[in-house]
């Protein structure tokens, strides 16, 4: 399990330090694609959807919706192994 | 440092005239997934709605002010949209932008490209004689404490949606429907500050410029047949 868990990171969004996390648009035990809106943060009027980082199951939410986080942070995990 | 870059960039500008925020809405996800998937180059919509009043993911009713049958006899529609921010209005008088623009040839960097439609349009305002300018932690453009032009932007597989709504002449009764944004300020028009009436089309075109400048585009027109029928993009 642990070999094929892929981290969710806040891309480098260039010169945003910070974001709030509005909503999910996938749920724990969903199968995602890469690429694929995973989430949408908020900076500033901007919303700015977080793509999946590769094809697996959503195992993990780390980042709360409304939470603040900063960049590079780990917001979710997802499992590569089915 | 926003300076100008070498204009090298094809983009096309597509003007509207007045159009339905919805009907608007539903060309821009079109767009929005043609640019997306390296089907057609960078747009800028420009466009002037039929009187909306749009609640962002934040917002809240409370930020309007006029009752139902108010807001009825004004011919007000009020909508939820999928932007962030609170309450605004869109309605004629208001010259509305909505680039769709890879980010990805832009630098990756969505701070810049707000900051990037902040700077065209404070240099069109100059260029008319407004000293306008940002606020800290407050998007948009601001003359003193009052906004002349509101900034909500979209950003999916780095392509962007929504964009600017500037005040040109804006009926001030609709303005007063709302506390914009759910601040209490003022929002303001050109022509209420010149105290003349300004074209919303020489306005559009010199921000087009200015924009152009920004973003390092040689714009060219297109049209709706053109813009979606074009294999070629």
């Amino acid at each position: 399990m642990e070999r094929n868990a892929f981290d969710v990171r806040l891309p480098d969004l260039g010169e945003v330090d910070e974001v709030r996390v509005v909503q999910w648009l996938q749920g724990i035990g969903s199968t995602v694609t890469e690429g694929e809106d995973l989430l949408e943060v908020e900076t500033e009027k901007t919303t700015f959807v977080v793509p999946a980082p590769a094809s697996g199951r959503l195992v993990e939410i780390a980042a709360v919706e409304g939470a603040a986080i900063q960049r590079g942070a780990v917001l979710g995990r997802i499992d590569r192994s089915e | 440092m926003a300076g100008s870059t070498v204009p090298n960039r094809r983009a096309v500008h597509l003007p509207l005239g007045r159009a339905d925020y919805g009907w608007t809405l539903d060309l821009q996800r079109t767009l929005h997934a043609r640019r997306k998937a390296g089907a057609a180059p960078d747009v800028v919509i420009t466009v002037e709605h039929n009187p909306v009043i749009t609640l962002g993911r934040s917002g809240s009713r409370e930020h309007l002010l006029a009752s139902p049958g108010e807001l009825k006899r004004e011919g007000i529609e009020v909508l939820e949209v999928e932007r962030g921010g609170d309450v605004t209005y869109h309605g004629p008088g208001q010259l509305v932008v909505y680039p769709i623009v890879d980010l990805r040839g832009h630098g990756r960097d969505v701070r810049r490209f707000v900051r990037g439609l902040e700077e065209a349009t404070i240099a069109t305002l100059a260029d008319l004689g407004i000293e306008a300018g940002r606020r800290e932690g407050y998007p948009g453009v601001w003359v003193s404490d009052r906004k002349i032009a509101a900034i909500g932007v979209y950003v999916s597989g780095w392509v962007t949606r929504h964009g600017l709504a500037l005040n040109v002449a804006v009926n001030p009764v609709h303005f007063a429907m709302i506390r914009p944004c759910g601040l209490s300020v003022e929002a303001v028009s050109i022509c209420d500050l010149l105290g003349r009436t300004v074209d919303l089309d020489r306005v559009r075109d010199a921000l087009l410029e200015r924009l152009a400048e920004r973003f390092g585009w040689v714009m060219e027109a297109t049209s709706l047949d053109e813009v979606l029928g074009g294999a070629s993009g």
